[in-house]
């Protein structure tokens, strides 16, 4: 029996940094607990109802998949910020994340429409923000890798992810990272996020599975202490 | 040539200076010389009889090398090339001034150079080769080279200087090259071997195929045997030979299909090349095997997911009960991000029975994505301690597989044979 169903968009299109290992991460975590996903993927020019997903995963891409990918979200736009007011939870990644704000200009002055979820832009710059990065937020500290050239200015009142400890994240300047509108998560991060950061890929499936049956849900908890070794170590890594 | 013999003269001396102050064969000489002179790769190379074969690609390029180096010394040929690692502008000057005389002259039949993908472009404009062979493209530590879409227009651009260029027909984005190449001779395999050797685009999803190619050279069967394999290969004129490799994989069989179709381009015999091919030993930590301790340690060194993938094809394909050591670090030569772990098939090893460690700088890393697969793993992050465990894990008389990154596997084979890296490490 499917207890979660998780739509993962663009997977063939949108697939560097290992950001499928999400997609591993919340499927192994549900199984650990007895409870089964079942997987959607949602490549480029295929319909799908987002009405019957529980959680939207989208990853990175290169820059030749993203102008495809832009063009077939703006097909999507409505039907994927329905899905974000009615509770639906997402989180998007690096990519993903940028077309979820207003717009993306490319470096060469290009301007490519997002869908608007997010309240911010992405410029893109010459120099790419690199390494590992440590964010601190309500689910703890959050590691991960950072590789991007957009710099992401959330508008005033825009939530972020969390706080910048070490690292980039949305832009050199400001030490915030990523952004949250009610269950839309959006981060530059990477490494996979969600295998290292435990105790925010339960905060997603506590949602999701809150979202399908309407009232909360707890997780049992899980032995994470090789989680939390790894983030340690990751951590200290420049 | 003033300006050359000056340049060699003193990129000699900076080379047994760095030797002398202890910082071992590095690519001081290049660097100086190309000071000097900034035409020193092309004024070296000129000379050289039958010209230069430049090899570049992702994954394969050292086996390749080593390959194409065999063949053509069996011809009695005169052959330089790179050591493994020095494949930038500097290591390739380095090499040719340690080979030209005084007067700048480098005497040789033929020249061999492997080539980094970011610096191919450049080393084809200034080397002008004779053949170009180009083994797959993949993405590789993209905080290092970028994109895999500049990654290929950087080969493209590189194909354009070659008289021709040797292509992996199975790989599109290897195939696509040929429109902007003076002339083109694929490689390739037959469709069961194809299918089990996913390219780029199809790591990830049902992948972008292209129309086929004619083949000037098909590899039609790799089987395991012993430490390598027998494989087959057949040329378009219809010349077939099965031919026992010292190296495993289906991956090295395209290598080798690589390194054979670009030696017949230089004028050596199918039948010749295919016999010279038994002969070559496996590249430095590219399915080489070391004995330790009564046990024998093979080395399967890993860069980027779609390597990685052929060494995991390999693993699982044994015997149940292997002894596995993973070993990760994330310094530059390494990538350093680790996230290409999580992209790799790990979870084909699901039920190998084999027996898991995991070492270097992200240890971690790679258990946790162990763990995820459904797979325990022990983690060691001092690099002797781990070799310690392995190598006692390894029952006395069997082989033990070594699956390192760069770096990783640079440390382990100081441990194993002590003062192996210094030679092959570069700058």
């Amino acid at each position: 029996m499917t207890d979660l169903v998780i739509a993962h968009l663009y997977p063939y299109e949108m697939n560097i940094y290992g950001d499928t290992g999400n997609v591993i991460a919340l499927r192994r975590r549900l199984e650990w607990r007895g409870l089964e996903a079942r997987v959607d993927p949602v490549p480029a020019g295929t319909p799908y109802d987002f009405g019957g997903a529980d959680l939207v995963f989208g990853g990175g891409g290169q820059d030749r998949s993203q102008l495809r990918v832009a063009e077939d979200l703006q097909q999507r736009a409505a039907a994927l910020r329905e899905a974000v007011a009615g509770g639906t939870v997402f989180l998007t990644i690096c990519g993903t994340y940028q077309l979820f704000g207003r717009r993306f200009l490319t470096q060469e002055g290009r301007e490519i429409p997002g869908i608007g979820v997010f309240a911010m832009e992405t410029v893109g710059g010459r120099r790419r923000m690199i390494g590992n990065i440590i964010v601190a937020t309500p689910w703890g500290d959050l590691v991960g890798f950072e590789n991007h050239s957009g710099r992401t200015l959330l508008d005033p009142g825009q939530k972020s992810l969390g706080k910048v400890k070490k690292g980039y994240g949305n832009n050199e300047t400001r030490r915030e990272e990523g952004a949250v509108t009610d269950n839309c998560f959006g981060t530059y991060l990477h490494g996979s996020l969600l295998p290292k950061n435990p105790s925010f890929a339960d905060e997603l499936l506590r949602r999701a599975l809150q979202h399908r049956h309407g009232q909360a849900v707890s997780l049992e908890p899980l032995d994470d202490r090789l989680e939390h070794l790894a983030a340690r170590a990751a951590a200290r890594r420049p | 040539v003033l300006r050359l013999v000056l340049a060699t003269a003193v990129g000699r001396l900076a080379g047994r200076l760095s030797r002398l102050l202890g910082r071992g064969g590095s690519a001081v000489p290049g660097l100086v010389a190309e000071k000097l002179d900034p035409r020193t790769i092309e004024r070296l190379s000129a000379p050289i009889r039958r010209g230069v074969i430049v090899v570049t690609g992702t994954n394969g390029k050292t086996t390749t090398t080593k390959m194409l180096v065999g063949i053509l010394e069996g011809e009695g040929w005169r052959v330089v090339t790179n050591p493994t690692g020095s494949n930038l502008a500097r290591g390739i000057a380095t090499r040719l001034l340690e080979v030209a005389s005084w007067r700048g002259r480098v005497d040789a039949d033929v020249a061999v150079f492997e080539a980094d993908e970011a610096a191919v472009r450049n080393l084809a404009r200034r080397l002008q080769p004779k053949v170009i062979v180009v083994t797959n493209l993949a993405r590789d530590q993209l905080d290092r080279y970028g994109e895999l879409a500049t990654t290929a227009a950087h080969a493209a651009e590189a194909v354009r200087h070659a008289g021709v260029a040797v292509l992996n027909a199975d790989d599109p984005l290897v195939a696509d090259l040929a429109s902007g190449a003076p002339a083109v001779r694929f490689f390739g395999a037959a469709e069961g071997i194809r299918r089990s050797m996913p390219h780029d685009s199809g790591l990830y999803g049902p992948g972008e195929e292209g129309a086929p190619s004619a083949l000037d050279l098909s590899l039609e069967r790799a089987e395991p045997e012993g430490d390598g394999q027998t494989i087959e290969l057949v040329s378009a004129s219809g010349e077939r030979a099965a031919v026992p490799l010292q190296v495993p994989g289906a991956y090295n069989g395209y290598n080798a299909a690589a390194a054979v179709l670009a030696a017949v381009q230089c004028g050596v015999p199918f039948a010749r090349a295919v016999v010279a091919l038994e002969e070559i030993r496996p590249a430095f930590g590219r399915g080489q095997v070391v004995e330790h301790r009564g046990r024998r340690i093979k080395l399967l060194l890993v860069k980027n997911p779609a390597g990685f993938n052929q060494a995991i094809r390999l693993l699982a394909a044994l015997p149940s009960g292997a002894t596995v050591l993973i070993a990760i670090n994330d310094l530059d030569a390494d990538g350093r991000d680790v996230s290409w772990l999580w992209d790799a098939r790990v979870e084909d090893l699901a039920g190998s029975g084999h027996c898991f460690g995991t070492a270097g700088i992200r240890a971690l890393d790679m258990a946790l994505r162990l763990k995820y697969a459904g797979l325990e793993a022990w983690s060691e992050t001092d690099f002797p301690a781990a070799l310690r465990r392995f190598v006692d894990g390894t029952p006395a008389g069997e082989t033990g597989y070594l699956v390192p990154t760069y770096t990783a596997m640079l440390r382990f084979l100081d441990l194993l044979l002590p003062g192996t890296s210094r030679r092959e490490a570069w700058s």
